[in-house]
């Protein structure tokens, strides 16, 4: 009594309802398997030493098993069984293993019943039991079911016995009295009754689990949609509180350059309207201090302006980027530049058109730089899937090209692109680069 | 630890390719004719001794001392308990049901895969015998014609010709309403034309066909039947009521007595041949043909057939064919059991050796024509309730007899009864 006790709380231990109603329904099956290939061990020894053999083998259209084969076959099948559903219930199995399981632990249910002369059908609900156990939705509606008929099918004596299978259960019972058969009749469908029951309230409990874990998600998300709501209400007072931070640095800048300037322009203006009759030539003097420090103020004006404004590759496409940055570099350094596109790739990534930008304006300073060009010309081609960026300046030149640290961080730059780098130099500076930029450029690139 | 495993491994090896194969053999004392028999295993036995000198490492055993009359149920425990032999004798009764419950083997591979197995050898009656489904699932061991044998002397007597092999009902007839008379002039008849001649045996000769076993059905109405019954009827008519006995067969007063060729075999030797047969000769014929039929016999046949669940098919198969299928085997069923060898050269041989009872052979039987009526011979349908169905009608039939019933209406009440008997 007290090893039951034991057993029964180490299996039903910290398990919820519904897992131990399954337990239940596999202890139970497992009694009944043990219990009914028991009452055929015992009908047929006291069979044969009524010497009731012959009639009893002349009642019947199949050849039943042997009493020790049917106790041996049984109790093994149903421990199959019983391995097969817990395999299919593990987690770290896969999918394809699940449903091998599943197969193993339908063929042996058959097995079972079929040793049993099917006269016991309960086995099918433990095998849908573990069905449901797993189902979670997902295509499983059709193998449930599917399941269910089969085993059902062949489970059912009468569609069996038509095709020519099995021994009746009956045929065993009628070796006993009236009184005793209809005991017998009484307590095998009382077995069925019980295992209907059993698994009627283990469904339930499932049910009820899954309509509670349902409610749980339900609060869940219920969680999480105000945890969102508080993020937006916090993104939103980021972007004031940045905002508002750049207005404060504007209002800085201003104070302090323009403020500054203007304040001390205002001031010497003051001086130059006192001295402007009495002495002109300090006044001149004075005023041309104030020029220069209005041009101070205008430079630091436009320092500013410029910290502020983001780069023109990161506002505008490259295309206008690169017409800007050439006409705002041909204005201050009075170079004249000209960019010519005979044939433009149609999408660029990222990061090439960044290091189109980059080879550009690097080319363009070097131009100006080192070559003292007064012209220079920009030239973009496409061929065969290939742009080439040709920089052409009538600058000195160099006899010889020692790449410094510009030419060589470009070529590095190209080399990710699997493009390449060359340059001449004749009359003035020639730098041509081609990139790669056709359909297998994508994959080729990531390498 | 590794050494001890390994001689355990070959000690067990040692054995496993030593071991004797056990084939067990299942079969009964006595005949399964009803006629006692002194020498119960001997076909058996001289079957396993060449058996076991072919297959020296094996072993076949038997239990002994099982009964005809039990060993219906000695099977039927042993294949519920799942201990039945390898090869076993299957009476008739239980043969429809092993074949269809798969407890005997269907032997239709095993045949078609020994080039060996010479099936034309075997009388055709017999072997369609173990057949079901077009499948062979038992061989014949040994067999029974029924045989109408002649009282030679007292033809002879009446100067009466013997009659020749395709003599029919109206012969029978004839010869019967010839020799049924009064001889001591008593006033009372004392020689009759037949005893035992039954309206089954009648039924076989004209057209069969009494039973559907697709439809679980029988016919006891159709035309042949209804013939036969009226046939015997009439025979009996000519001996005005009186019961011919066996008595009066021994003491030769009777014309015609069909007889089991089983029966006969047990009748015939010493000492009965002294008792019973002291002063006349008998000889065996064809059963007459009917207007619809022909003069075909009826046999029974005992089977012999194999577990479906036996380990060594091929010896079992072996053994099969030993027994049924070796000449010398077959010519002891002739010597020392109470049947005929169902090996057509083996009976053939026997004829021609003038094979008969007795160290002198002085009575011998015309084994010839019983060759050829085994080759046209036909067995009765089997099926589970054959018995008892027989049974019936017989009780019907000579209630009909007795009291003289109107034929066509009796006949359909009997089918009735046994069609609602056999499809219950």
């Amino acid at each position: 009594m007290e090893i039951d006790l034991f057993l029964w709380r180490s299996l039903f231990k910290n398990k919820s309802l519904a897992a131990r109603l399954h337990q239940l329904l596999w202890l139970y099956n497992g009694l009944v398997v043990l219990l009914l290939s028991g009452f055929y061990y015992v009908t047929q020894h006291k069979i044969i030493e009524a010497m009731g053999a012959h009639s009893f083998l002349s009642a019947l259209s199949v050849r039943p098993l042997p009493a020790d084969e049917v106790v041996a076959l049984s109790l093994l099948a149903f421990c199959v069984l019983f391995a097969c559903g817990r395999l299919y219930h593990r987690q770290d199995i896969t999918q394809e293993a699940r449903y091998l399981a599943l197969l193993a632990e339908t063929i042996a249910c058959l097995v079972v019943m079929r040793t049993l002369s099917l006269a016991y059908d309960g086995l099918v609900l433990l095998v849908v039991a573990d069905l449901m156990h797993r189902y979670d939705g997902k295509n499983r509606g059709g193998l449930l079911l599917g399941a269910m008929l089969l085993l059902f099918f062949l489970a059912d004596y009468n569609m069996l016995s038509f095709a020519g299978g099995v021994e009746p259960f009956d045929a065993y019972t009628s070796y006993y009295a009236a009184p005793a058969r209809g005991a017998l009749a009484a307590i095998k469908s009382g077995l069925s009754s019980v295992n209907v029951v059993l698994f009627a309230l283990y469904l339930v409990m499932l049910i009820q689990n899954k309509h509670q874990e349902k409610e749980r998600i339900q609060s869940l998300n219920e969680q999480l949609e105000a945890a969102n709501e508080q993020l937006r209400i916090y993104a939103a007072e980021a972007e004031r509180t940045a905002e508002t931070r750049e207005r404060n640095r504007l209002a800085r800048e201003i104070h302090d350059t323009l403020g500054h300037t203007l304040t001390g322009l205002a001031a010497g203006m003051d001086a130059c309207l006192v001295l402007i009759d009495a002495a002109p030539a300090k006044a001149k003097e004075q005023l041309g201090r104030l020029r220069e420090v209005a041009r101070h103020g205008l430079k630091d004006v436009r320092r500013s302006v410029k910290k502020l404004r983001p780069d023109d590759l990161e506002r505008l496409p490259l295309r206008e980027a690169l017409s800007h940055m050439v006409k705002e570099y041909a204005e201050t350094t009075s170079m004249e530049v000209s960019l010519v596109v005979e044939g433009w790739p149609e999408h660029l990534r990222q990061d090439v058109e960044e290091v189109i930008y980059r080879i550009v304006q690097e080319g363009l300073t070097n131009a100006n730089r080192h070559g003292h060009a007064t012209k220079a010309e920009v030239t973009f081609r496409l061929e065969e899937g290939r742009l080439h960026i040709g920089i052409v300046d009538n600058g000195v030149g160099c006899k010889e090209t020692v790449p410094g640290f510009g030419l060589k961080h470009m070529q590095e730059r190209l080399c990710l692109l699997h493009g390449s780098l060359t340059c001449r130099s004749e009359e003035g500076f020639e730098l041509e680069a081609v990139i790669p930029v056709g359909q297998g450029n994508k994959e080729e690139t990531h390498d | 630890m590794a050494l001890c495993l390994l001689l355990v491994l070959g000690l067990w090896g040692w054995q496993a390719a030593h071991a004797r194969t056990q084939l067990r053999l299942g079969v009964f004392v006595g005949s399964s004719w009803d006629v006692p028999s002194s020498e119960g295993y001997a076909v058996v036995d001289k079957a396993i001794e060449s058996f076991e000198e072919e297959h020296p490492d094996v072993d076949v055993t038997y239990v002994s001392g099982i009964k005809p009359e039990d060993y219906s149920e000695w099977l039927a425990e042993q294949i519920l308990a799942g201990t039945e032999p390898d090869v076993f004798l299957v009476l008739d009764d239980d043969f429809e049901a092993y074949a269809s419950m798969g407890a005997i083997r269907n032997l239709s591979d095993l045949i078609s895969l020994d080039k060996g197995f010479d099936e034309d050898g075997f009388y055709p009656a017999l072997l369609e015998y173990g057949r079901k489904g077009g499948n062979l699932y038992a061989l014949p061991v040994e067999c029974a014609p029924t045989l109408m044998f002649v009282n030679k002397t007292l033809l002879i007597r009446e100067g009466i010709e013997m009659p020749d092999e395709n003599w029919t009902w109206q012969d029978f007839y004839d010869i019967c309403a010839r020799v049924t008379r009064d001889t001591d002039g008593d006033g009372k008849l004392d020689q009759f034309g037949m005893y035992g001649y039954d309206w089954d045996l009648a039924v076989t000769s004209n057209g069969g066909g009494l039973f559907n076993l697709e439809r679980r059905a029988c016919n006891f109405t159709a035309p042949n039947v209804e013939q036969s019954v009226q046939f015997v009827m009439q025979l009996k008519k000519l001996q005005q009521g009186h019961e011919v006995t066996g008595r009066e067969v021994d003491q030769g007063r009777v014309a015609f007595r069909p007889f089991n060729f089983a029966e006969y075999k047990t009748y015939k030797p010493y000492p009965w041949r002294i008792k019973k047969f002291s002063n006349s000769e008998w000889d065996c014929v064809r059963l007459p043909a009917g207007p619809s039929g022909k003069n075909v016999s009826p046999v029974s046949t005992l089977l012999l057939a194999m577990s479906d669940r036996t380990a060594e098919t091929g010896l079992a198969w072996q053994l099969m064919k030993k027994i049924t299928m070796d000449p010398e085997v077959q010519r002891t069923v002739l010597e020392k059991s109470q049947g005929l060898p169902v090996r057509r050269e083996v009976v053939l041989k026997a004829a021609k050796a003038r094979w008969g009872w007795g160290a002198s052979g002085s009575e011998s039987v015309n084994l010839d024509a019983v060759s050829s009526i085994m080759d046209e011979a036909v067995s009765h349908p089997k099926f589970r309730d054959h018995e008892s169905v027989i049974m019936m009608a017989e009780n019907a039939i000579q209630k009909i007899y007795a009291e003289d019933r109107p034929l066509s209406n009796s006949l359909h009440k009997l089918q009735k009864e046994v069609n609602a008997y056999m499809q219950r």
